[in-house]
């Protein structure tokens, strides 16, 4: 579970490294805050997905490969941002931290 | 150096640091003597990854490449407090691997400046097997 949630760190950073490092860089200056929070099935995270593309933030849908404990291709976790935090909470405000 | 430069030196193609030549991993070794929840731990090794991430960038860029391209594996294994984190950390770097250390700023579970992670790596799956074969799966 852990490591799902650095796969998607990781790549949420690779991402905006490209399309916003101002952000990332006062992101990682701040102490690169991370939260994790959780959602039912897959359809609420597709759905949250959808919703933070809408709203122009940075998204990583972390895929398994299934070497170890889940299927293979099972999304196991939704990064999103680094993004300011308002914009973040304004669509994870109903989630419960994991 | 500035995050600038790390990002340039992502970037940009390098000659410093040797390719890998077989495959490569990251190892994140948690402190089990916190008891943390495991959100905080998910966000620990994120820190753990991310920081790795960039210092590989800076350091040894081709292991990187080889290691973003063939998926970024990752492991999670159990420390038993942060002295056996920090021993491991001293054989990691004796044996020169790239380490990254994780102290928590305590806004949440546990007190201010306790360390969390031990991140080695990303590099040769043997190299760092050497070091962290005694531990178990967290």
């Amino acid at each position: 579970m852990a490591v799902q949630c650095s796969h998607a760190a990781v790549s949420c950073t690779m991402a905006s490294r490209k399309t916003n490092s101002r952000l990332m860089e006062r992101w990682l200056n701040g102490g690169a805050r991370k939260i994790c929070l959780k959602v039912d099935d897959l359809q609420s995270l597709q759905r949250l997905a959808g919703q933070a593309q809408a709203a122009g933030l940075v998204t990583h849908l972390v895929k398994d490969a299934g070497h170890t404990e889940v299927e293979p291709g099972t999304i196991t976790v939704l990064g999103i941002g680094p993004a300011p935090r308002r914009s973040i909470d304004a669509l994870t405000s109903q989630l419960k931290p994991y | 150096m500035g995050i600038r430069s790390i990002i340039h030196k992502m970037t940009a193609p390098s000659h410093n640091g040797e390719s890998p030549s077989g495959p490569v991993k990251l190892v994140l070794i948690i402190n089990n003597g916190l008891k943390m929840g495991k959100g905080k731990i998910a966000a620990q090794a994120g820190h753990a990854s991310v920081q790795a991430t960039l210092k590989a960038g800076e350091k040894s860029p081709l292991a990187l490449q080889a290691w973003l391209s063939s998926g970024q594996k990752k492991i999670c294994l159990k420390g038993d407090d942060a002295d056996h984190l920090l021993v491991l950390e001293k054989q990691a770097k004796e044996a020169g691997l790239l380490t990254s250390k994780i102290h928590d700023a305590g806004h949440t579970q546990i007190p201010s400046g306790s360390l969390t992670v031990l991140a080695i790596g990303p590099c040769q799956d043997e190299l760092v097997e050497k070091i962290t074969e005694n531990l178990k799966l967290l």
